[in-house]
């Protein structure tokens, strides 16, 4: 057997000596990856037998119409992907679809992720629909379907029970059913097209139940065209603009909102993150509100802190990462983030999704690394390392 | 340099791509108008399989010349990476996006019905 000289076997290693620490870089294959982010998807036929009656009968009549870019009339209603633009030939399938658990294993495996926490695709949206039992109800029918077809400790894939914020009361009554499943770990927040923001009152029963059955909250948003802020962004004509802002812009929005209404007072043992949103907006917001804050704290006398005292209990995932030239750059927005509350996710599998490598890429220490790919999420969750739940 | 055969012409259909695997490397050979090209399949973003898709495809341009007007141009010269559709000039390499990327380019020679790569 021929010897491989030292330089080889070091290539083949595939160690990087941190620039910046006395340390070589772990493995990625050696880090636990628990990714935050992850998209089942659910169409009107996979749903239509765990939906209630008269709504059931809507979804067969509209289970065959065709798919395109998460725009399902009487489902998923909504443009979200260029359809108010010139559509042109293109290279690149932009809509990845997961259909099964096995497949979500599978494509996980292969970009290193061992635990994920599942969120819909369609469903995203849920907050445009204006029939709001319609919409509860589909609700009701993600997280019987999600929990009987998706989510498994097995495989490492954890579900957060969606909250319909058209019928708060409702979806309290989803989170305590489904609080004590070992495979649920989350409650979502749809952001996309919400009127009004997270912070309103009429939330309270949602907060009330997550905090009582020991769930974070995570808002979760998506590009959408919708007459409500910050998704009125018709003025933009390119999806280039509006994909930049709107994720962003909706996390801030309703991170305000909730700062400022006071959700983390009233519900002080409420963990709460935000997904999807990058991680560079969080010491612009937490600086800005405290800013607002020195002159304006009368308007928010329940707060016994200035705002980011409440931000920085905040968890929030790295994706779409920020991917500046040199990543010294992204290592300090993490630093100023949190490095104990950034949480690694990917996106899988949409068209803007991050491989792990990226994040570990960054010239940072093993022990931030590992936090950021993993212990972060364990803790945010309480699971452990197989992905089961500790606070059952 | 090394040559090796990769297969028949008629496997390389004009207007299309395909990844193949040769001496440990995986490289997309191209075929545009009957000229063949070899990019490697590893994209610079992310590294993910550059060539995967196969598809060919052009892009809009916009420059001084068009009056800053969109151009549909480069048609069938153009290649995308699968994961996020970073754009790729198959004949020069050149990444569209990132002006300062241009991918190393693989000679692909005809030799009779056999295509071979040399590297």
């Amino acid at each position: 057997m021929e010897r491989s000289s030292p330089i080889r076997k070091e290539r083949n290693m595939a160690t990087v000596v941190s620039k910046q620490m006395q340390e070589r870089k772990e493995r990625l294959e050696d880090i636990l990856v628990v990714d935050c982010d992850v998209h089942v998807h659910e169409t009107p036929g996979a749903l239509l037998p765990y939906c209630d009656m008269p709504w059931q009968k809507a979804l067969e009549a509209i289970q065959y119409l065709p798919e395109e870019s998460y725009n399902i009339p009487g489902f998923s209603p909504g443009e979200s992907s260029g359809g108010y633009q010139a559509q042109f030939p293109t290279g690149h399938k932009t809509v990845r679809k997961v259909l099964t658990a096995e497949q979500m294993r599978t494509e996980l495996s292969a970009i290193q992720v061992e635990i994920a926490i599942l969120f819909p695709d369609q469903l995203l949206k849920i907050a445009v629909l204006t029939q709001c039992d319609y919409a509860a109800a589909l609700g009701r029918a993600y997280n019987a379907w999600l929990l009987d077809q998706c989510a498994s400790v097995q495989h490492g894939l954890l579900a957060c029970i969606l909250a319909c914020p058209q019928n708060p009361v409702d979806a309290a009554r989803e989170i305590r059913r489904y609080a004590k499943e070992p495979a649920v770990v989350g409650v979502y927040l749809p952001c996309a097209g919400l009127d009004p923001l997270w912070g309103h009152r009429m939330y309270d029963p949602i907060y009330e139940a997550a905090q009582e059955m020991d769930l974070p909250v995570l808002l979760h948003s998506v590009t959408v065209t919708h007459p409500v802020f910050p998704f009125n962004n018709h003025g933009f004509d390119t999806e280039l603009a509006r994909h930049a802002l709107s994720h962003t812009f909706s996390i801030m929005a309703n991170v305000t909102s909730m700062v400022t209404t006071g959700v983390p007072v009233r519900f002080p043992n409420l963990r709460i993150a935000t997904v999807e949103a990058g991680v560079s907006w969080v010491p612009f917001l937490r600086n800005r509100l405290d800013k607002e804050y020195i002159g304006k704290r009368r308007e928010v006398p329940f707060l016994e802190q200035k705002p980011s005292f409440y931000m920085k209990q905040f968890w929030n995932g790295t994706q779409p990462v920020e991917e500046p030239e040199n990543l010294e750059e992204l290592a300090t927005f993490i630093q100023l983030s949190g490095e104990d509350t950034v949480l690694f996710a990917s996106d899988w599998p949409h068209d803007d999704f991050d491989h792990p490598r990226k994040v570990h890429q960054l010239p940072v220490s093993n022990e931030t690394l590992r936090k950021i790919l993993g212990e972060n999420a364990l803790r945010l969750f309480k699971i452990d390392a197989q992905g089961r739940r500790v606070n059952l | 340099m090394q040559e090796y055969a990769v297969g028949k012409i008629t496997e390389y259909p004009q207007g299309s791509g395909k990844v193949i695997k040769v001496a440990g490397r995986e490289i997309g050979i191209f075929n545009i108008r009957g000229r063949l090209y070899g990019l490697p399949n590893t994209c610079p973003h992310q590294m993910g399989p550059l060539c995967a898709s196969g598809k060919l495809t052009g892009t809009l341009i916009a420059t001084k010349d068009t009056d800053w007007q969109r151009q549909w141009s480069y048609d069938g010269e153009v290649i995308q990476c699968p994961w996020h559709g970073l754009e790729f000039h198959v004949p020069t390499g050149q990444c569209l996006a990132l002006r300062s990327v241009r991918l190393r380019r693989y000679d692909v020679v005809v030799d009779g019905e056999e295509v071979k790569v040399r590297f």
